[in-house]
């Protein structure tokens, strides 16, 4: 028999950045902002990831493709 | 008059003289429509961040205006029609700062609930050390 032994994982806890900072409408030209959801190859960070907050999150994704209609985010990472 | 707010690409490698004849005849289509200029920022050459037919930077206009929806139309035909500009996207501001708005507002009546709060408390604070002290 395995020994009976628990594994602790100490999760990390994610906060939800636009509600801690009270932002509340995301412009497609924060390119900034929205570079911390991206990484280099592109995608959007899943909230599952990013701990943000589902209306939040949308919001989020809506900037994210518009930002890439103006050519200011990448479609697919270099 | 809702509120809009426009972004355009315009092509770097046109001659200047096109570029502010384009921005201009397109402001000209505004004001013509009733509508008037709010903001007009222009963030110069930048790259893109994918080549647009086959050019790699671009020059950025961002405007903010009010004008009437029907004046949209020709407008948006006047980008698409013309060979200067390389992207362009309009946003309906009302619509999309609606929701902010109502947030702005319960926030606000959050903010004034707490700070309500702490002044009772610190009253009731106030008034225990006072009885404490008789």
């Amino acid at each position: 028999m395995r020994p009976h032994h628990k594994k602790r994982f100490r999760r990390r806890v994610k906060i939800c950045r636009f509600t801690v900072e009270k932002i509340n409408y995301i412009d497609y030209k924060d390119i900034e902002l929205l570079r911390e959801y991206t990484p280099t190859n592109g995608k959007i960070l899943p909230r599952r990831v990013t701990g943000t907050r589902p209306a939040f999150q949308h919001k989020l994704t809506r900037a994210i493709k518009r930002a890439r209609f103006m050519a200011l985010l990448p479609y697919t990472g270099a | 008059m809702p509120l809009y707010e426009l972004g355009i690409i315009v092509d770097p490698e046109a001659p200047p003289e096109d570029e502010t004849s384009t921005m201009e005849r397109l402001e000209g289509i505004i004001t013509d429509a009733g509508g008037e200029m709010v903001d007009k920022d222009a963030r110069g050459r930048r790259q893109l961040a994918y080549p647009i037919k086959k050019k790699n930077y671009g020059v950025y206009h961002f405007w903010t205006f009010n004008v009437d929806g029907e004046a949209l139309e020709t407008l948006n035909f006047e980008m698409r029609t013309n060979d200067v500009v390389l992207r362009s996207l309009i946003l309906n501001m009302d619509r999309e700062l609606r929701r902010k708005r109502k947030m702005d507002v319960k926030l606000a009546a959050r903010a004034e609930k707490k700070a309500a709060k702490a002044a009772a408390k610190a009253e009731a604070a106030a008034s225990a050390s006072a009885t404490v002290e008789d």
